[in-house]
């Protein structure tokens, strides 16, 4: 089966996608009799179009140099090619504003539309207007998934078809690596905050601009998507109680640490709230991880906690969760 | 953490070194014990009947006192009668801010106007402006829920301009 589909942004996550299906492409076909046939890569200043599907290789030797390619054509919109091109899912990888969720929001309305089904790996458009993108999938018969917005490649979202048995409760998760990153470094050497952040820096964990890491509004955004998907709640990103972690010094941390506690930046679904803020765990809490990796405890109403760790952050890791999401649509759809 | 308080009665013997082979078994085995009372007007055969008070991590309750039990006995020591009382939560909280400049005091007697009370209180001090980390150690009733603690604890917070940290 031919599967039609257009990529918006060729970034970091976008690149590993064309990678990802140069390199399973073969598997593709043979487990799932699937030929993805990448029609357009859209940029905001134009985009690589071949109506028989881009030579995916010659994409990618060229590399940052892609628009010298004969089928680069200036200022193509994403919604001229939707009609044009016939495209069955539209997979969108641009970066995030956020407080309009623009210009995915716009993207990802327009394909749902234009009949065309949607993968993101941007989040700001569920946080900002998650009813109204679902309820536009839903009224025109369409699916979107947008696993890898939330924790990457663990199946954060996902985790909702294996519990349908069941009922989560609670959630309390990490979901911002940047800010676990400078807890943990404050932690292991009681350095400052502001000297874990430079180093997070130079190691390109955190951006140049740390602010939305680190005063929890990343983290607030993938947490109203986990309500959202997981507990059927219809909420917004103002309708999260928001700290950061500017303000932890050495001093807190070690004064936690002389009782057995750790403090973790948790994002937090409880009762009717949903908060992100600075909290105490025990040592041994499977919340406690080091480093940039995520990890989300659900409370279930008929099995306890059920924990899932991994990383949340990097190309590869999201281009697998965008393609997971891609053969889903394909598998439903039939 | 909830603790559980235990009330033990045993009778001794009024001989010098007994009292030590009664705490060993209940410290070693997770007791915090904060009363022994002895009542030598209750003596009879040289026997003293004495009340130890200690609490007991409410999870642990069952294993601990099992242990304790077979160890008093093997000490020849049988127990006569055994009383729970209240389960007392204990909750760690780290306050950040002017907390002594705004009045600890106040703070702490607040919150013990509501049965709240204070057992433990740990600072440090950073090169800015004095402002403090301090630790608390609340115990809070039964009677008063987790959520109602924090509450007011956060009403007590907002006004004095100075953040918490909770589990
Ligand atoms: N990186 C990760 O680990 C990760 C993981 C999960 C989810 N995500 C999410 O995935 C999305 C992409 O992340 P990324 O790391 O790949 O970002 P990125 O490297 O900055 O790539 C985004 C790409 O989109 C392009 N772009 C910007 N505006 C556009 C427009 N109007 N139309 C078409 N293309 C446009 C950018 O072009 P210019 O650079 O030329 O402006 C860039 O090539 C983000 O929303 C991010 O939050 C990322």
């Amino acid at each position: 089966m031919d599967i039609k589909i257009c990529l918006i942004g060729k970034g970091n996550v976008g690149t590993s996608l064309i990678e990802l299906l140069k390199e399973k492409s073969e598997i593709l076909n043979e487990k799932f009799n699937l030929n993805i046939k990448m029609v357009a890569i859209v940029e905001y200043d134009g985009a690589l179009i071949n109506e028989d599907g881009i030579n995916l290789e010659e994409v990618l030797s060229k590399g940052e140099r892609f628009r010298e390619l004969p089928y680069w054509k200036v200022d193509s919109k994403p919604t001229d090619l939707y009609k044009k091109l016939d495209i069955n899912i539209c997979v969108e990888a641009t970066p995030t504003n956020p407080n309009t969720g623009e210009p995915a929001l716009s993207h990802i309305m327009e394909a749902l539309n234009n009949g065309i089904n949607v993968v993101s790996s941007n989040k700001g458009p569920f946080y900002l207007k998650y009813q109204q993108i679902e309820d536009l999938a839903k009224n025109n018969n369409l699916i979107v998934k947008y696993e890898a917005s939330v924790a990457s490649v663990v199946p954060a979202l996902s985790i909702a078809d294996c519990l349908i048995g069941n009922q989560i409760t609670r959630i309390k998760a990490i979901l911002n690596g940047t800010c676990n990153y400078i807890l943990s470094r404050m932690a292991a050497e009681g350095i400052t905050f502001s000297k874990a952040l430079k180093e997070a820096q130079e190691l390109g964990i955190a951006e140049t601009d740390p602010t939305l890491d680190i005063e929890g509004f990343d983290a607030a955004g993938k947490l109203v998507i986990l309500a959202n998907k997981l507990l059927g709640w219809r909420k917004t990103i103002k309708d999260v109680k928001i700290k950061g972690i500017s303000k932890i010094t050495p001093q807190t941390i070690e004064l936690a640490k002389s009782d057995g506690l750790i403090i973790k930046h948790l994002a937090i679904v409880d009762e009717d709230e949903l908060i992100v803020e600075p909290r105490l765990i025990e040592r041994d809490s499977p919340l406690n991880i080091s480093g940039t990796l995520n990890v989300m405890e659900l409370q279930t109403k008929y099995a306890g906690p059920i924990v899932l760790m991994g990383r949340g952050a990097g190309g590869p890791e999201a281009a697998s969760a965008i393609l997971n999401d891609l053969i889903n649509i394909v598998k439903k759809r039939g | 953490m909830t603790n559980l308080e235990v009330n033990i009665v045993v009778k001794l013997p009024d001989t010098p070194g007994t009292l030590v082979e009664l705490i060993s078994p209940i410290s070693d085995n997770g007791g915090n014990i904060y009363s022994i009372l002895h009542y030598h007007d209750k003596k009879i055969n040289n026997m003293i009947p004495v009340e130890i008070t200690f609490d007991l991590n409410e999870e642990l309750k069952d294993i601990s006192l099992e242990k304790i039990q077979k160890e008093l006995f093997e000490k020849n020591i049988p127990i006569d009668k055994i009383t729970f009382g209240a389960k007392k939560r204990h909750f760690v909280i780290i306050i950040t801010g002017h907390v002594f400049d705004t009045d600890v005091l106040d703070t702490i007697k607040r919150l013990a106007a509501k049965g709240i009370k204070t057992k433990e209180l740990q600072a440090k001090f950073t090169e800015l402006e004095e402002v403090s980390n301090v630790k608390f150690k609340f115990e809070v009733p039964e009677t008063i829920e987790e959520k109602e603690f924090i509450e007011e604890l956060k009403k007590i917070c907002e006004e004095k301009n100075l953040s918490l940290i909770r589990a």
